[in-house]
């Protein structure tokens, strides 16, 4: 006899069945590779690279060191300071890309880079930036400045091609939430007395939290990790701990370090994560909360009918 | 075999099962050479000439560098090739830990064209037991001489000199950079006397970093012909390949007379080849001094190696010739010595 199955049944069935491939792929090609950097962090190093089948910690104590503490605290802060300036440049983007009439075709502006392979970008900005580059030819010619400017390997060009790079990646999710914003609350702040800079502080920033903390995440993450825009536009003090990572497994042949090195990347993007995640559900269960009182949505009622009343005299 | 590296074994064949590595070419009665040399490194019109002449079929592997072909070797690929490209530090590890087999000189006449210089310089190997040079190369310092001033010195100390500030690079490459300063101080560039390598470091530190754009071994060549770069601390023929040929004289490509650090890059067969019969012939092949001027004329690479291929090669500006380097030294491995130069490296590299 067929056995039948309930439809609820069914359905977890048919995703399990779905979700199948992904889940296998993740555990091959994710879990695996990252339990293995796990596990050769706390190996001892192999003289010709590699590693022997011996428990130590040897790796994580060689990381306390001036040297790599400078490097670390170079990486924080180019981190850091592109991470901003992205999400700050990405706000009045989303904001406009919300609100113009063209969405379609300025998202595909935004995706139009990703068809170049990110090498030959950074190759094109060393030629725009190099002193015989497009930018000091140009000033030359303007009469502006005699001689070309060193706009180039130092930790300036690699925050500025960082920038470039990652934009995207905060532009996409601050233009989702933005364009789900109901922009009649700003309408309605100035109503109430805030002036323009105010109400969109107090009163959009809160309600696009979610994707301002997911560009945060998108641009922090692979900027803390990035490689080869300090190898190719930095200068001889750029080196970030991708770029250790790098030396450590080519060069020095210390595959334990290299791990350990991966590892700490991985942690801070794993907080990251979480910090995400969290903040994800804590602003549901303010939304939830919200709903269950019913004066707010009253008040914005209110606010709605009577700036409509307004607008109508 | 080794519990380690099983694990990188697995990746391996995942990775050769997304990549598809394995070649199909029909079998012929002479078998099959397996290769595995760096990019960029075998003319395929030489390939091709010894596949017709010998009715071997050839199959070539890349790699591109010498802990990428070890990683491979050590997790098994021992068996997979023929005939292997290794620099000599390489070379020597690889003879101390047996992966290789002795080689047939009766089969491999042309060894008779080789440089006398390698008896003094392969000391890994002086008898080539287990290795023949494929070639010796050697950095070097690179100078524009359209935008240097007049008199600067073609020593090292050109590193030290501040009216070139900002407009010169050295190579990302320990050996390299600390190689060239214990030469400078008039040190062995294989030292390994921690006080040889303080004054190297100090020397590197205190008088050459502050005068130097970047550590660059990637895109110095092109630095270098857009001018930006004016002196660059460069293997030649990345510098030269770069720019076009009516240039060339604008170019100072000089090898310190104090000496400095040089490679040799070698053929080796290992153990587990199974075909040692065409590595042989391929090695005496590529040694015929019409082949191997082939080999120099396809890379614009000066005749270090091979005494009789100078006769047929058709560049006639080499960059540089044998004799510039008989101060210079071959970069040895060092084994766990190598962790000295790592620590006064990073001091260099990572901190201000």
């Amino acid at each position: 006899m067929k056995k039948t199955l309930k439809p609820r049944e069914r359905e977890q069935l048919l995703g399990t069945i779905y979700g199948g491939p992904m889940g296998l792929w993740f555990t091959i090609f994710f879990t695996v590779p990252l339990g293995i950097i796990i596990l050769y962090s706390f190996m001892k190093r192999g003289l010709y690279g590699g590693v022997e089948w011996e428990f130590t910690l040897t790796a994580y104590k060689q990381m306390f060191n001036p040297s790599f503490a400078m490097v670390v605290i170079r990486t924080l802060w180019i981190s850091v300071l592109s991470t901003f300036l992205c999400i700050l440049i990405a706000i009045p983007c989303g904001y406009a890309m919300a609100k113009s009439k063209h969405q379609t075709f300025l998202l595909f502006l935004i995706i139009i880079p990703f068809w170049t392979n990110s090498l030959i970008r950074i190759y094109a900005w060393i030629s725009i930036l190099s002193t015989e580059g497009f930018i000091n030819s140009l000033l030359i010619r303007l009469g502006l400045i005699d001689e070309g400017l060193k706009l180039i390997y130092n930790n300036g060009a690699v925050v500025l091609v960082l920038i470039y790079m990652y934009l995207p990646f905060a532009i996409l999710p601050l233009f989702t939430t933005i364009d789900k914003f109901d922009f009649s609350l700003l309408d309605a702040a100035r109503d109430l007395g805030a002036t323009k800079l105010g109400s969109i502080v107090r009163v959009m920033f809160p309600n696009i939290k979610s994707g301002l903390s997911t560009a945060f995440i998108f641009t922090f993450i692979p900027i803390f990790g990035a490689y080869t825009v300090p190898l190719l536009v930095g200068g001889k003090d750029s080196t970030m701990i991708g770029n250790i990572i790098v030396d450590q497994v080519s060069k020095t042949r210390n595959w334990p370090l290299a791990s350990a090195f991966s590892m700490i990347l991985t942690l801070i993007s794993l907080i990251g994560v979480f910090w995400m995640l969290y903040n994800g559900k804590r602003e549901q269960m303010q939304k939830e909360g919200g709903l269950k009182k019913t004066t707010q949505q009253a008040l914005e009622h209110n606010v709605k009918a009577h700036h409509t009343h307004r607008g109508t005299k | 075999m080794h519990k380690a590296s099983r694990f990188f074994l697995i990746l391996a064949v995942f990775a050769l099962l997304l990549t598809g590595v394995s070649c199909k070419k029909s079998n012929t009665q002479k078998g099959k050479l397996y290769l595995y040399n760096w990019t960029y490194y075998t003319p395929d019109s030489l390939v091709q000439q010894f596949e017709e002449e010998t009715g071997i079929d050839v199959v070539i592997d890349n790699f591109a560098s010498n802990e990428e072909m070890f990683a491979k070797l050590m997790a098994g690929g021992n068996e997979g090739y023929d005939l292997i490209f290794p620099s000599s530090d390489y070379t020597a590890i690889m003879i101390k830990l047996g992966l290789l087999s002795e080689l047939d000189h009766s089969l491999i006449p042309n060894l008779k064209y080789l440089s006398p210089l390698f008896k003094e310089k392969a000391s890994y190997d002086p008898t080539f037991r287990y290795s023949v040079p494929y070639f010796l190369g050697s950095s070097g310092i690179a100078v524009n001489t359209e935008r240097a001033p007049r008199d600067y010195e073609r020593t090292w100390a050109i590193f030290a000199d501040s009216r070139m500030a900002g407009s010169m690079s050295m190579l990302d490459d320990m050996r390299e950079v600390m190689g060239a300063a214990l030469k400078h101080l008039g040190y062995s560039g294989n030292s390994t006397d921690i006080d040889q390598l303080k004054q190297a470091t100090d020397l590197i530190n205190t008088q050459w970093k502050p005068n130097l754009v970047k550590f660059d071994s990637e895109s110095f060549g092109k630095a270098f012909s857009r001018g930006e770069f004016v002196v660059v601390h460069a293997y030649p023929e990345n510098v030269f390949a770069e720019i076009s040929k009516e240039k060339w004289s604008t170019i100072d490509f000089f090898i310190p007379a104090e000496g400095g650090m040089m490679y040799i890059d070698n053929m080796v067969i290992p153990t587990g080849s199974k075909n040692k019969e065409a590595a042989h012939a391929f090695i005496n092949f590529i040694h015929d001094p019409k082949h191997y001027a082939v080999f120099l004329d396809t890379f614009s690479l000066p005749p270090t190696t091979n005494t009789g291929a100078s006769a047929y090669m058709k560049t006639t500006q080499p960059f540089f010739s044998i004799d510039d380097l008989s101060n210079s030294d071959n970069i040895s491995d060092l084994g766990p010595d190598l962790e000295l130069y790592n620590q006064l490296w990073q001091t260099i590299r990572y901190q201000p």
